[in-house]
């Protein structure tokens, strides 16, 4: 009885021992690629093609071993005429995708995406910022969904800004951001794939993105810098941008975008007002119609992981 | 009898222990391991196949004739447009040997800031010379200030291009095109207009104001996508970094006072300065001989 329990002890034991499975060699690696989806970037068809053959092939064999010819035996109504070699020059004329399986399948799915903002045309003032988008996308390539952005500690003003008024004795008045948030639509009429070093495949999107909603800002005073202190005021902005992700895997992408933020900026007043210095009406006199072109850096978080995928036809 | 039953018992406890020992050893060979990479074994068609096959190699044996427009980015006082053409000999399809070569003297546009700047020291020469805006600008302000400007005239560069990746692009998934993305360096020779140099005292003349011609040597850099639109052409995007210290506005701003970062009313190569200039480049490219080949 106690034997029994030490052997069946030991059996268990050896029973969930692990198995240790050892890394493809490389020569194999990008053809398991393809077969998970990971279509080569140029010989996809001709990869397929071959494996059509080689079954075709296979069949054929079959037929004339035996199943071919039984079902001739049998029922000679039922057997097959056809010319092989008339068949086989015959032209072929199958549709064939651009892209044959798509990588990813993000309808239904929902994207997170962390970015760093870096700014890329105001000359004067940096607005670097941390920032976030939550998009939804409807179909594969249609999504809805918000972003904003968090400037307030991080805006710059740049030495150049100091340089030029001490050379020119010239006053650029200036902005600084506080946040933005925005509703979007996001629209990806491209995608595909590149192989890196010929060695390894990786898909990307490139998309298109616009919205609507508010930025805050006010002017970072120069002119009357003593007096003058005004506070963010939300602003109504449009935006628009192209972007790029490319897929580390089916829900972990880089994501570069480039977005021009338009709104009218409130600028500083470039005189004085004697008597009303403290007066925040006299503070600012123009507006401004501001682009606010950025680049955003970030990642993107496709939920939930996973996904069914159907074929398209 | 006894003696024997006790071996056995002895032996038997033995036996126990180092199966017992056996089994608790199994059971810490059982604890999670870290997972290697599933095997699999092709054994079809795609056994040991290439990433790639049946390439079309775009650029392999091939010259690459781009004529290029060049744009400036970020410009603080004048933006540039250089208008050129890069050639290349690619002698496989990811390293090629080239130059690009461009001519920004045609168009110059001054910015926003710079019509500013203009505005109020065309206001200010109607103004008493010995005002004390005048007196202060004195050096920094000549009768124009876009005639003060730096700029960017031409620049050549020889650069290698590197082609880590190739791949296609699918739009609205009909049209379709081969394209890749290259990275490229060298060294560029610029020449550039800037405010002549001039000493203390002689920096207010309106001589003192125009520019001479001198050639800076920068590392430049960047990379590229390429969009193939047939056997022998493509539409080029690239991104170029160029940098260099230069006196994009013509303004005394260092030389004097502790470390030299105070002006020195003289106009001399302390008040260059070291900016990234950044340039995107559009271009239609060009291959030659006209048909490619198609590896295996």
């Amino acid at each position: 009885m106690k034997k029994s329990r030490v052997g069946l002890l030991v059996a268990v034991a050896l029973g969930i021992l692990p198995a240790n499975g050892w890394a493809q060699e490389d020569a194999g690696e990008a053809a398991a690629g393809e077969q998970a989806g990971e279509g080569p970037a140029e010989g996809e068809g001709a990869a397929v093609e071959e494996a059509v053959t080689d079954e075709g092939a296979e069949g054929e064999g079959t037929d004339e071993g035996g199943g071919l010819e039984e079902i001739c035996k049998i029922d000679p109504a039922a057997c097959p005429n056809l010319d092989m070699e008339k068949e086989a020059a015959r032209p072929l004329r199958e549709e064939l995708y651009a892209v044959q399986q798509i990588f990813v399948i993000k309808a239904g799915r929902f994207e997170l995406n962390p970015f760093w903002v870096v700014t890329l045309n105001d000359q004067f003032v940096n607005h670097p910022a941390p920032g976030a988008a939550l998009n939804f996308y409807i179909s594969n390539v249609l999504a809805v969904g918000v972003n904003g952005a968090f400037y307030r500690p991080f805006n710059v003003d740049r030495e150049f800004n100091f340089l030029v008024r001490r050379a020119a004795r010239v006053a650029v008045p200036l902005t600084e951001y506080d946040w933005s948030a925005a509703l979007n639509f996001t629209y990806v009429p491209a995608f595909g794939k590149f192989a890196g070093f010929s060695d390894f495949i990786f898909q990307y999107e490139a998309f298109v993105v616009g919205g609507v909603g508010a930025i805050s800002t006010r002017p970072i005073p120069v002119i009357d810098p003593n007096n003058r202190n005004p506070d963010f005021e939300p602003k109504l902005a449009f935006n628009a941008g192209i972007g790029l992700r490319i897929f580390f895997n089916r829900w972990f992408a880089a994501v570069l975008e480039i977005r021009d933020y338009m709104f009218n900026d409130k600028l500083e007043n470039l005189s004085v007002v004697a008597g009303s210095e403290a007066d925040p009406k006299t503070w600012t006199d123009q507006t401004s119609f501001t682009h606010n072109v950025q680049a955003q850096l970030g990642v993107s978080f496709f939920l939930p992981f996973s996904f069914e995928y159907r074929l398209p036809k | 009898m006894s003696e024997g039953r006790g071996m056995n018992t002895t032996k038997s406890k033995t036996i126990k222990r180092v199966l017992s020992v056996l089994a608790a050893g199994c059971a810490l060979f059982a604890l999670p391991k870290p997972a290697n990479a599933q095997e699999i074994l092709l054994t079809g068609p795609l056994a040991g196949a290439p990433a790639v096959m049946k390439l079309r190699l775009y650029r392999e044996a091939r010259f690459e004739f781009a004529p290029s427009a060049t744009f400036t980015l970020l410009d603080e006082y004048q933006r540039t447009i250089l208008l050129g053409a890069r050639l290349t000999y690619n002698f496989t399809d990811w390293f090629g040997f080239g130059a690009w070569a461009a001519y920004g003297g045609a168009i110059q546009i001054p910015t926003h800031l710079s019509e500013e700047i203009q505005t109020v020291n065309r206001y200010r020469k109607t103004q008493e010379p010995n005002s004390l805006s005048n007196r202060l600008t004195a050096v920094n302000l000549g009768q124009d200030f876009k005639d003060q400007l730096g700029s960017i005239d031409w620049v050549v560069a020889p650069q290698i291009t590197l082609v880590p990746f190739r791949g296609k692009i699918a739009l609205f998934q009909s049209i379709y095109a081969d394209t890749d993305l290259y990275l490229f360096g060298g060294p560029a020779f610029v020449g550039l207009s800037e405010r002549k140099d001039c000493a203390a005292e002689q920096c207010t003349t309106p001589a003192s104001f125009e520019k001479a011609s001198r050639v800076a040597i920068a590392p430049t850099f960047g990379l590229g996508l390429t969009f193939y639109v047939s056997k022998w052409s493509a539409l080029g995007f690239e991104w170029r970094g160029l940098p260099f210290s230069w006196n994009t506005g013509g303004f005394d701003v260092a030389g004097g006072g502790p470390d030299q970062e105070f002006p020195d009313n003289a106009i001399s190569s302390e008040d260059r300065r070291f900016l990234f200039n950044q340039m995107l480049t559009v271009s239609l490219n060009f291959y030659l001989p006209t048909q490619y080949r198609v590896s295996e």
